[in-house]
């Protein structure tokens, strides 16, 4: 289905709906045998976005020359207009009569399985960063403006020609990594392919134009694929001269149009300075725009770069943390046309093995509600990562459990304890807490850790031998979401001095976003420990990768030193004060027609 | 266009007290640039009462 946009998804995996916007294409593709007698007579020109604005088109057109179906669609927005009809010569042209001014857009709804999600990427646009003049100097281009101007398809039939003169450029120079591995305008991002691509285009120059003269300014060359190191050897022995260093900015010379560069060459260490006819930007690329409709629709986590954050780096790289959702090409992370493909094949096979398979098996660790505690409250629902849990006003909550994946943040923001999280309920994560500061509480620092991230850290920092105190107690929860309030009151309760509460990092979250939850309730936690006069500093955060079993000994180092400033008094203050209180009974209320009897 | 409003955080592991712009809706991971704990207490802004 061409030319329509996803608008919503719910339900699971297996059993996902989409409801889908097929958008209003004003002709038949059924009837429009893509003539073109409607384009010619159409009065309306616009830049062409596909030729980068370089040459125009009709508001009837053919998007691009691969387009499926290879019909004419019409833009409305671009259109005289229909209502009243203020043009309608591309209607009266129409042999097939294939245009309809009332087309309007269809919702169409689909029950799929799995869902690959492939959204591709957004150019950068480097009209901001104004050194290079992009938007100043008629000869300054992108890389993207040079594939149009190279390709026999493109607006001057592959006569490469300055957008300046339209004269042939003898001396063109590139500089990469504009817009990439710059953390100065938020993009610390390697774009992966500009470099390749750079080299791929000096390759065309010198087979189209070898008397041409090209130079790359670069800071390194990234040709690690397959074949890359051998196209890099032939560019340079075909004459492209690669200057290791990036031009701070670009001046034109009025009357020639040509651009003048000053670079440093961190090669030889001496200022260098180009005349060139042309100067290419090879800019980068970034996550498309549309990606926080996407991610919210299927509730998908952002890598701090923002593209969307895979299941596991090494193990699951194509599939998305919500079940039944799979990733292909850039959307996931920079990647060429290989990597892309090799992708996409493995999100096809793993939604085909999905299908296949007919059911799925998942973990036992899964939230349970308990339909006669549970308040209707609602207050669980939004703090599923995975939108699991159903629930609507006035009735109770309920868990889809293929689409639950066991961060238990939902069972630790019940205050009701209507959510149980099997294999981590309350009761056996309150009686690991108590049998562990059961002896000598006062001598113990009591750490939650989560298990895929802060209890590998543990583990890491005892397999490397990282020397550590032994008074730390460490209890194990799938996430650290899962530890409520209540749990590190206990703790305290217990006679605990210093309380840890552990996670994945933020980029690193095993629940898409659950350990969000977690800093909310530690903010909570200090704001009531202060309240009750408790030391805020006793209760701890830190976020520990399973590869961080330094800073996990670290931690437990500067830990065990904060354990020994806590006093006996503070110990027995925060086992008083942080007491339940009591829940005040509510006098029976009198019925009216008995009190008024007794009047 | 995303507001930005300037914010105290106080380290709970040093004790290091800063100012930082928080962008609305903003998602980071906060660690003391000083000690780099992620203990980072959002310090909110006491109600001021106008008499």
């Amino acid at each position: 289905m061409t030319f329509a946009e996803v608008e919503e998804i719910s339900g699971y995996v297996g059993n996902f709906t989409a409801k889908i916007r097929k958008k209003a294409r004003f002709v038949d593709p059924t009837l429009c045998n893509a003539c073109g007698e409607c384009e010619k007579v159409c009065p309306v020109v616009k830049p062409d976005e596909f030729q980068t604005g370089l040459s125009s088109r009709k508001a009837i057109y053919i998007p691009f020359p691969q387009a499926v179906p290879c019909s004419y669609i019409l833009k409305m927005d671009d259109c005289l207009g229909n209502n009243p009809i203020a043009c309608g010569e591309c209607a009266e042209v129409c042999e097939k009569k294939a245009i309809n001014y009332d087309d309007n857009d269809e919702i169409v709804t689909r029950e799929v399985g799995a869902i690959t999600v492939a959204i591709g990427l957004d150019v950068y646009d480097p009209t901001e960063m104004d050194e290079y003049g992009y938007t100043r100097f008629n000869n300054v281009i992108t890389s993207m403006e040079f594939e149009r101007l190279i390709c026999a398809g493109g607006p001057t039939g592959g006569h490469f020609v300055r957008p300046g003169d339209h004269q042939r450029p003898k001396r063109i120079g590139f500089i990469q990594c504009v817009g990439s591995r710059n953390p100065k305008i938020g993009r610390p991002w390697c774009s992966n392919i500009c470099c390749m691509n750079t080299i791929k285009d000096t390759l065309l120059l010198a087979d189209h134009y070898p008397d041409t003269e090209n130079i790359v300014f670069y800071q390194d060359i990234r040709a690690f694929g397959k074949s890359f190191e051998d196209m890099f050897q032939r560019s340079k022995q075909a004459g492209t001269r690669y200057v290791r260093g990036i031009p701070g900015d670009a001046e034109e010379d009025p009357e020639t149009g040509n651009l003048i560069v000053t670079v440093e060459n961190t090669t030889t260490g001496k200022l260098e300075r180009h005349e060139l006819d042309m100067l290419v930007l090879s800019v980068g690329v970034e996550p498309p725009k549309d990606m926080d409709k996407i991610s919210g629709l299927l509730t998908l986590s952002r890598t701090s770069d923002g593209f969307f954050m895979e299941s596991h780096p090494k193990l699951k790289p194509v599939d998305a943390p919500t079940r039944g959702v799979f990733f292909a090409g850039f959307c996931e992370a920079p990647k060429d046309i290989k990597d892309s493909v090799c992708q996409a094949g493995a999100a096809s096979s793993r939604s085909g093995a999905l299908l296949n398979a007919g059911e799925i098996q998942i973990e036992a660790i899964t939230s349970r509600v308990d339909e006669v505690k549970c308040t209707k409250c609602g207050v669980c629902a939004p703090v599923c990562p995975y939108g699991a849990i159903i629930w609507k006003k006035g009735e109770t909550a309920a868990v889809i459990e293929a689409a639950c994946a066991g961060c238990g943040a939902c069972g630790a923001t019940c205050r009701f304890d209507a959510i149980t999280m099997r294999h981590f309920t309350d009761v056996q994560i309150n009686a690991q807490i108590h049998a562990n500061l059961a002896e000598r509480p006062e001598d113990k620092v009591f750490a939650f850790a989560c298990n895929w991230c802060s209890y590998a850290g543990g583990d890491m920092a005892g397999i490397s031998r990282f020397q550590y105190p032994a008074s730390n107690r460490v209890v194990r929860t799938m996430c650290s979401a899962r530890v409520s309030e209540e749990m590190v009151l206990e703790a305290f309760r217990c006679g605990a001095p210093v309380v840890l509460v552990s996670g994945c990092h933020y980029a690193d979250c095993h629940y898409i976003d659950a350990n969000r939850q977690t800093v909310k309730r530690v903010q909570k936690l200090w704001d009531k420990l202060e309240r009750a006069r408790v030391r805020p500093e006793r209760l701890q955060l830190e976020w520990i990768s399973a590869a961080e079993g330094q800073k996990f000994a670290a931690v437990m180092r500067r830990l065990e030193e904060l354990r020994k400033t806590v006093t006996a008094e503070e110990i027995a203050h925060a086992r008083e004060a942080l007491k339940p209180k009591p829940k005040k009974k509510k006098a029976p209320k009198q019925e009216p027609v008995a009190a008024a009897a007794a009047t | 266009m995303a507001t930005t409003t300037i914010e105290t955080f106080r380290c709970m592991a040093c004790g290091h007290e800063y100012q930082e712009d928080v962008e609305r809706g903003e998602d980071k991971e906060r660690g003391c640039p000083k000690c780099r704990s992620n203990s980072i207490r959002h310090l909110k802004k006491k109600a001021v009462a106008k008499g």
